[in-house]
């Protein structure tokens, strides 16, 4: 198969045998959820409801004015308990809406499914916002935004990322096996929104069941192609999987719509589809809960605010004492300190490590092997990036292109010396950022 | 549910098991062929000045960051190989307290004094070897009192006489051995230049490991076999005998002092060859590697500067529009 990609990278082992041929489940709901009202990139949501209201499945509790933001809704029926910061994944604390799960949890579509050829563009991306969908695939930006790029910028290709090149997580696997005909309307929606004429749908090879399904579907489509990527890290990066694809580079700071791209993740181009056929709110998703620690790895159809305590319980528990419990996928995930926080919008899986995989060898020095420097897909100097940031010569960082570093973690992956590259980098664009702020 | 005791550290929460002990350690391993290479011409001879050379490493790598206060870092090997590599660029005769003193010189001022591993400017065991060659003269006093303090263990089966590159360099080019001979195995010179094979077994085995990149070797060795061939002299010799193969394989591939990217490292192969063969012709030294190491390692950061690599996307303005067209026309 001939397959395309991007320079540089790494290749981590895959770990997906676990769970990439488990249909997605649903599992018994918490008693409580627990819905952070600053799930996506932009601007947090204000509270719509009060502590003692009654809610409804897929109504909103907040919502911003702001463009880029997304609305939140309820995941399930039942009333709130306490709206209050609580901690969230990323090790702070976000306002979050307590509800008390009580009543039928279905949640029925008010209308008949519409067809998106008779609804126009603005109403498209009205539903998308409406349903308050976001990236799926981590990054959690606003998807009506995407949705809506510069007029001076024109965009001919949406590209469906199929990648999945984050080691252990299949979710995007099973949706494109159990849902192909859902990723193609909401990529043809995707494409009706833009503008665009070409879609592709960019899936790594170690999927050839998901690729040859994609390709079955895809092939009764107008300009849809499905492109088999190779299986390498970080293919699924945004700027990575255009240059594989498209053969476009985006220029350093800018978007995809620079080159006429628009990407989308598979999980997302469904919430799309239901968005805007079923008026759908974005109030469940899928996740891959998996590693060695996992009694039962599974992949799960999960009600946004479930607590991870709550999901690992509806796995079986650890079979082993874990050491690093992650959410998202190993090499860009948050490792938690507690369990009591809830899944969110963005949330694409929970590892569970055992000790014996969880690295707590002391760092030392660089010792300019270069590893780096050949792991980096955006082509900079991991290595003096780092001993930069270490000596907080943030002008030097800076320099020598921190702010283009998307923090893959490709270059600590490699490292000999163990050096928290990606912990370095963030702190120099912290620091570039808050000086910014100040001048 | 359980309350397991759990960490918390930044992404990514994978890595490749790489460490720089393993490193350490295939650097070593790739060493094994030239000791046994070395120890069946010389014997205890060779033996004795591997421990001599190790001992004073790593005791030297010891004390000087127990003097600055910092924890000891054997445990990472580095020590170990820059005992080794200095032990192998030394004839099996060497007096045993220049061995030392070159030793103290690599481990203790060249690399600890400079920082540690990873911030030394200049490669530590060729820093020793060089320091041992130019510092001669101070040393004239100290042999005349240590010499009866010389160890010899047992008679060395080796032709005291001239190097292969010396008798090159005299004109005496009907003494020379085989170009098969210095391949193989032919005694004479430092411990490592005798046997080019073992030097490229070991060196394979680098390369085959990922640690080492094949540009540094291949480019200084082809620019010495290019330029002693155009300048008139013998190829084939500068590039089998001598130290050219050991120190391009196992010298000018360190980590820390040579070039980080592939650009880099090809134009410090260049030089280096270009030096090699220049000292070699041109200079009273019949040998030059060491030289030609040493003098590119400051050179390094000036190399890291001019190859640094475009960042992603970072292309002339022009060719986007170009794409675009191309893509629109479709």
């Amino acid at each position: 198969m001939a397959t395309r990609t991007f320079a540089g990278g790494i290749h981590p082992p895959e770990y997906k045998e676990q769970t990439n041929s488990l249909p997605v489940e649903q599992i018994d709901l918490p008693q409580q959820v627990i819905i952070p009202l600053h799930q996506h990139t932009g601007a947090p949501c204000t509270p719509k409801v009060n502590v003692g209201e009654s809610v409804t499945v897929g109504q909103v509790i907040g919502d911003s004015d702001a463009f880029i933001s997304a609305p939140v809704h309820s995941s399930v029926a039942g009333h709130v308990v306490a709206i209050e910061p609580l901690p969230y994944f990323n090790n702070t604390r976000v306002l979050s809406v307590v509800i008390e799960v009580e009543g039928d949890q279905v949640w029925v579509p008010d209308q008949d499914p519409l067809d998106y050829r008779d609804i126009n563009v603005e109403d498209i991306r009205q539903a998308v916002r409406q349903a308050g969908v976001v990236g799926l695939g981590g990054a959690a930006f606003p998807t009506h935004v995407k949705l809506t790029p510069p007029k001076n910028k024109p965009i001919d290709s949406v590209i469906i990322n199929g990648c999945e090149c984050e080691p252990y997580l299949t979710c995007d696997h099973r949706i494109m096996l159990e849902r192909p005909q859902d990723v193609v309307l909401g990529a043809n929606i995707a494409r009706k929104a833009v503008g665009a004429s070409k879609v592709y749908i960019g899936i790594e090879t170690n999927k050839p069941d998901a690729i040859r399904v994609m390709q079955e579907v895809a092939g009764e489509e107008q300009d849809m192609e499905v492109v088999p990527l190779e299986v390498k890290y970080p293919e699924g990066a945004e700027k990575q999987l255009i240059k594989a694809v498209l053969d476009r580079r985006v220029p350093p700071g800018k978007l995809p719509s620079e080159v006429g791209a628009l990407v989308q993740n598979v999980g997302t181009a469904v919430a799309i589809a239901e968005a805007v056929t079923l008026g759908k709110p974005l109030f469940e998703r899928v996740l891959t809960v998996t590693g060695p620690c996992i009694a039962q790895p599974k992949n799960l159809k999960i009600r946004i605010g479930t607590p991870v305590s709550h999901v690992l319980e509806q796995c079986g528990g650890f079979s082993q004492t874990p050491r690093k419990v992650i959410m998202g996928g190993p090499m860009t995930g948050w490792a938690q300190s507690s369990l009591d926080v809830p899944v969110v919008k963005g949330t694409s899986g929970i590892v569970a490590l055992p000790e014996s995989m969880v690295s707590e060898a002391k760092w030392h020095n660089c010792v300019r092997c270069g590893k780096c420097v050949k792991a980096c897909p955006m082509f900079l100097l991991p290595n003096f990036i780092g001993m930069y940031a270490e000596a907080h010569n943030y002008d030097k960082a800076e320099k020598f292109d921190v702010l283009d570093c998307f923090e893959c973690g490709a270059c600590a992956y490699v490292c000999p010396s163990r050096r928290p590259l990606v912990q370095f980098f963030r702190n120099a664009k912290a620091e570039i950022m808050a000086r910014r702020r100040r001048a | 549910m359980e309350k397991p005791d759990l960490l918390y550290s930044p992404p990514p929460h994978l890595n490749s098991g790489d460490t720089v002990t393993r490193a350490m350690r295939d650097v070593l391993l790739a060493l094994v062929p030239i000791i046994i290479v070395s120890i069946i011409f010389y014997r205890l001879n060779a033996i004795f000045i591997l421990i001599v050379c190790n001992v004073t490493a790593a005791c030297t790598a010891w004390g000087m960051r127990k003097l600055m206060g910092k924890p000891h870092s054997l445990e990472d090997l580095s020590a170990f190989v820059t005992g080794t590599l200095l032990a192998l660029a030394l004839p099996p005769t060497f007096p045993w307290w220049l061995a030392v003193i070159g030793t103290f010189l690599a481990v203790g001022v060249a690399k600890e004094m400079c920082g540690g591993l990873g911030w030394n400017l200049f490669n530590p065991a060729v820093f020793g070897r060089v320091a041992l060659i130019i510092l001669a003269p101070a040393f004239v006093w100290l042999n005349a009192d240590m010499a009866p303090l010389h160890l010899r263990f047992g008679i060395i089966d080796v032709t005291s006489g001239a190097t292969p590159l010396a008798l090159l360099k005299l004109g005496q080019g009907q003494l020379l051995p085989s170009y098969s001979a210095l391949f193989i195995a032919h005694p004479g010179g430092s411990m490592a230049e005798s046997s080019v094979l073992a030097v490229l077994i070991g060196g394979l085995y680098l390369l085959f490991k990922g640690h080492i990149n094949w540009r540094t070797p291949v480019f200084a060795i082809g620019t010495v076999f290019a330029l002693t061939m155009l300048l008139g002299s013998n190829p084939f010799y500068h590039v089998l005998a001598g130290g050219l193969v050991f120190g391009s394989f196992f010298m000018a591939t360190d980590w820390v002092t040579t070039p980080i990217t592939d650009a880099g490292k090809i134009i410090f192969g260049i030089g280096m060859g270009i030096l090699v063969a220049l000292i070699r012709l041109y200079q009273a030294a019949p040998e030059g590697v060491a030289f030609s190491i040493l003098l590119m390692n400051p050179l390094v950061p000036l190399i890291d500067a001019l190859t640094r690599p475009r960042k992603f996307g970072q292309i002339v303005e022009a060719r986007i529009p170009v794409i675009r067209i191309k893509t629109v026309s479709k």
